[in-house]
């Protein structure tokens, strides 16, 4: 898990060309929208197309992306439950 | 009828334009054909989080746009009006090949936003929370003279006071690649400063971003005025050309003796620069000439860097070494003729004024 969230952490920076945040700096558990990065709604797209490209989920209820994209760690968690399914 | 003021003028381009402090005072030089701009540090423009979207055209818009207001002590401008040849050029290709390359799936959001050719002006707006006239002119080597036809119409009927009036153009290795295959460009690498020394076909390729505030009333820098406009299509002689700058000019009540510069497009494309030499020898002769390509390349709005180049002057009443054409130096600089044209299709004619 913890793999993953580092390397999940360096393809958020990568996507969102986050010029100025290194991987250390950003909070496993900190909410990514709102406050902590503050993310944006543009971002999320970005962030659901990452999820579809990098490792083949989609997600099908646009309802649980408020869940699955609350933080680096809660992708993590949705990644390892859904993959391979 | 109301004068046209340059109240300030903010250019990032090729050479370090960005700060008015300093007129070419160091000269970038260029041994490839595809030059590309000296850039400011933007975080002193962008914060950090909103610069992460953006690509390198809407930055030196931004930044450029920005210089201006700053000089002019304008905060809200009363109309934002940007051209641009091809507008976003690099986000439109980054669309375009994640495209194909997802066979039309997973396309990411960013590009898309940004790829249209009105992102410079929306993106000023934005910033500044302006919902005023807002219009971006995509008409090839037109564009930037639409502009200032626009800003001239707008200021001139009462509808506007000041203007913030921009020419944009990003270059890219694809669009490079692909215009050369239309003969835009030279086919072997050129020093910049040679440019009129290469006896070839094509030019060099370039990019930039000027933007001035135009106002009805004179502020406290001293960039002249503009004072007329034209633009004409592919004319059928040198002779014709030479006549529609004499009426031009005659249209402002000065003859061809009366400029006390006039800055050429000169291209360093044997095709197309005759007309320039021409123009100077039966019109110009005495007159001292500039030439401003070498410096910034070639691109749809390229005269905007020619304008900036003017506008300086003006102001300094000095004319750099490395712009010159000859040793000629003028008593005082008043009338200051541009001359441009694009690939010999789009011509254009800006007078600027003390």
């Amino acid at each position: 898990m913890e793999e993953l969230i580092e390397r999940l952490k360096g393809e958020i920076i990568e996507v969102l060309n986050l010029e100025d945040v290194e991987p250390e700096e950003i909070d496993a558990d900190a909410p990514l929208f709102g406050e902590g990065l503050g993310l944006d709604s543009i971002d999320a797209l970005e962030l659901i197309v990452l999820l579809e490209k990098n490792y083949g989920i989609k997600i099908e209820d646009p309802k649980d992306g408020k869940k699955i994209f609350f933080s680096v760690r809660s992708m993590a968690e949705y990644i390892t439950e859904h993959k391979g399914k | 009828m109301s004068e046209i003021f340059i109240n300030g003028i903010g250019a990032v381009t090729p050479q370090h334009t960005h700060d008015n402090a300093r007129f070419l005072e160091h000269i970038e030089i260029y041994d490839h054909n595809n030059l590309r701009c000296v850039n400011p540090n933007f975080k002193e423009f962008i914060p950090p989080m909103e610069l992460r979207r953006m690509s390198r055209i809407i930055r030196m818009g931004i930044a450029s746009a920005r210089i201006s207001m700053k000089e002019a002590g304008v905060e809200m401008p009363d109309a934002i009006i940007t051209g641009t040849g091809m507008g976003c050029v690099e986000d439109t290709e980054k669309f375009l090949i994640s495209m194909i390359d997802n066979k039309e799936l997973l396309l990411t959001p960013t590009s898309f936003i940004r790829s249209t050719h009105n992102t410079v002006g929306a993106q000023i707006a934005l910033k500044l929370k302006c919902h005023n006239y807002n219009f971006t002119y995509v008409h090839r080597g037109f564009s930037f003279e639409n502009v200032l036809q626009d800003a001239i119409m707008l200021i001139r009927e009462g509808d506007a006071g000041n203007v913030l009036a921009g020419g944009i153009d990003e270059t890219s290795d694809n669009h490079y690649s692909i215009s050369g295959r239309l003969g835009f460009w030279k086919d072997k690498p050129v020093r910049n400063l040679d440019l009129l020394k290469e006896r070839s076909n094509g030019t060099i390729a370039g990019e930039g971003s000027v933007f001035a505030m135009l106002s009805n009333v004179k502020g406290e820098k001293d960039y002249g005025r503009l004072t007329d406009i034209d633009t004409f299509i592919s004319p059928e002689s040198h002779l014709y050309t030479k006549q529609r700058i004499e009426n031009f000019l005659g249209q402002s009540n000065l003859n061809p003796g009366d400029i006390d510069l006039v800055i050429l497009g000169y291209s360093g494309d044997i095709r197309y620069d005759e007309v320039f030499d021409t123009i100077r020898n039966s019109l110009f002769s005495g007159i001292p000439a500039a030439y401003f390509k070498h410096l910034c390349g070639e691109y749809y709005t390229s005269s905007s860097f020619a304008f900036w180049l003017a506008a300086q002057i003006l102001e300094k009443q000095f004319i750099p070494a490395v712009v010159k054409l000859d040793d000629l130096n003028p008593n005082g600089i008043n009338n200051v003729l541009i001359y441009n044209h694009f690939m010999e299709h789009h011509h254009t004619l800006m007078l600027l004024s003390k």
